[in-house]
């Protein structure tokens, strides 16, 4: 069982990064980013690393995500057109 | 210019990609295990009796390795001073009157429990995963959650700013009186049975010396310091005002 979804989380880990890294909306990449925070959390569960767990599910999903949409509340939304692409 | 940007994306797949194979390779450190080397072979064979903490993370944490833990804390609170002195001249601006009546009697039911599930992390730090830090940032997270559906001034007018600096100072000097004692008793700074403090029986509340002590000063340091943060920056944002879709009156 261990080996099935430890595969499924590098696997969705990687994923959730490349989302975070690479989508054009801000706010789907802050939820990734959340996401990918808890899924870090389980890993280092399974990793049998507890306290990181811990720390990682605290920070990443409560504070980090809490400051960053309140920061993308903030911004305004602008329409422009990216200079690489035509 | 197309070129290099479809470039660096392709970059940073590979990167994430590489980044996660890493992560794969984690599992086998579970089945293989190898010989410990170095401290950690002091540490495993004897801290449990030494400090009285069933939790190994946190006796390195708490006893042989607290001065470092100090220079953490140290850090966290030159930090939120630095952060709290930036935003202390802007001018504050009116909150917004937080979220719909639902939202805030269901954020009534769930307080309390997270408060015990916060305590619980701190109080139980030496026996249990968890300890200041953690139990600190469920404590942030809580006033965060006020300030998001009650408004930065209802935050404000039940936990005074003040109140929290005096608590996060009072977290510090706690820290560094404990390790005081340890210097008097002629053991060393932040010592633990050495100095004298009774261990207890390990796996017990009661037990670990100075280790649950220092938990709780990191605990208010860190519970304080952070939500000290979050305040200071949330408290001059401009908030839009929206059509009230329904106003509730105490």
């Amino acid at each position: 069982m261990t080996i099935s979804f430890y595969a499924f989380l590098c696997g969705f880990l990687a994923l959730t990064a490349v989302v975070a890294a690479e989508i054009e909306d801000i706010l789907s990449a802050v939820i990734s980013l959340s996401v990918f925070g808890i899924l870090l959390a389980i890993a280092f569960a399974i990793l049998q690393a507890p306290d990181v767990a811990l720390t990682q599910a605290v920070i990443n999903s409560g504070l980090v995500t809490s400051l960053f949409l309140v920061a993308y509340s903030q911004t305004e939304k602008q329409q422009f057109r990216r200079k690489d692409k035509k | 210019m197309h070129r290099s940007s479809v470039f660096f994306r392709l970059a940073t797949l590979l990167f994430c990609l590489c980044l996660g194979w890493w992560f794969w390779k984690g599992i086998e450190a579970l089945e293989h295990t190898g010989t410990l080397t170095g401290p950690a072979v002091h540490y495993v064979a004897r801290a449990a009796e030494e400090t009285g903490a069933s939790n190994l993370v946190s006796a390195i944490l708490f006893d042989y390795r607290a001065l470092d833990t100090l220079g953490e804390a140290t850090v966290i609170y030159t930090a939120v001073c630095g952060i709290a002195m930036l935003f202390s001249r802007s001018k504050y601006r009116k909150s917004s009157t937080g979220l719909s009546f639902i939202v805030k009697r269901g954020l009534g039911f769930v307080i309390p429990f997270i408060l015990l599930y916060a305590a619980g992390i701190v109080l139980m730090g030496h026996l249990t995963p968890g300890g200041g830090f953690q139990g600190g940032a469920v404590f942030a997270t809580m006033t965060i959650l006020f300030c998001i559906v009650y408004g930065s001034n209802f935050e404000a007018a039940r936990i005074n700013p003040k109140i929290k600096e005096f608590i996060e100072s009072t977290g510090a000097v706690m820290f560094t009186l404990i390790g005081l004692v340890g210097l008097i008793a002629g053991a060393g700074f932040l010592a633990n049975s050495a100095a004298g403090f009774p261990t207890g029986r390990v796996g017990s509340v009661l037990s670990g010396g100075t280790i649950p002590l220092l938990n709780i000063a990191v605990g208010m340091k860190v519970g304080a310091g952070l939500s000290t943060i979050f305040y200071s920056m949330v408290k001059l944002l401009e908030v839009k005002y929206e059509d009230a879709v329904e106003v509730d009156r105490p």
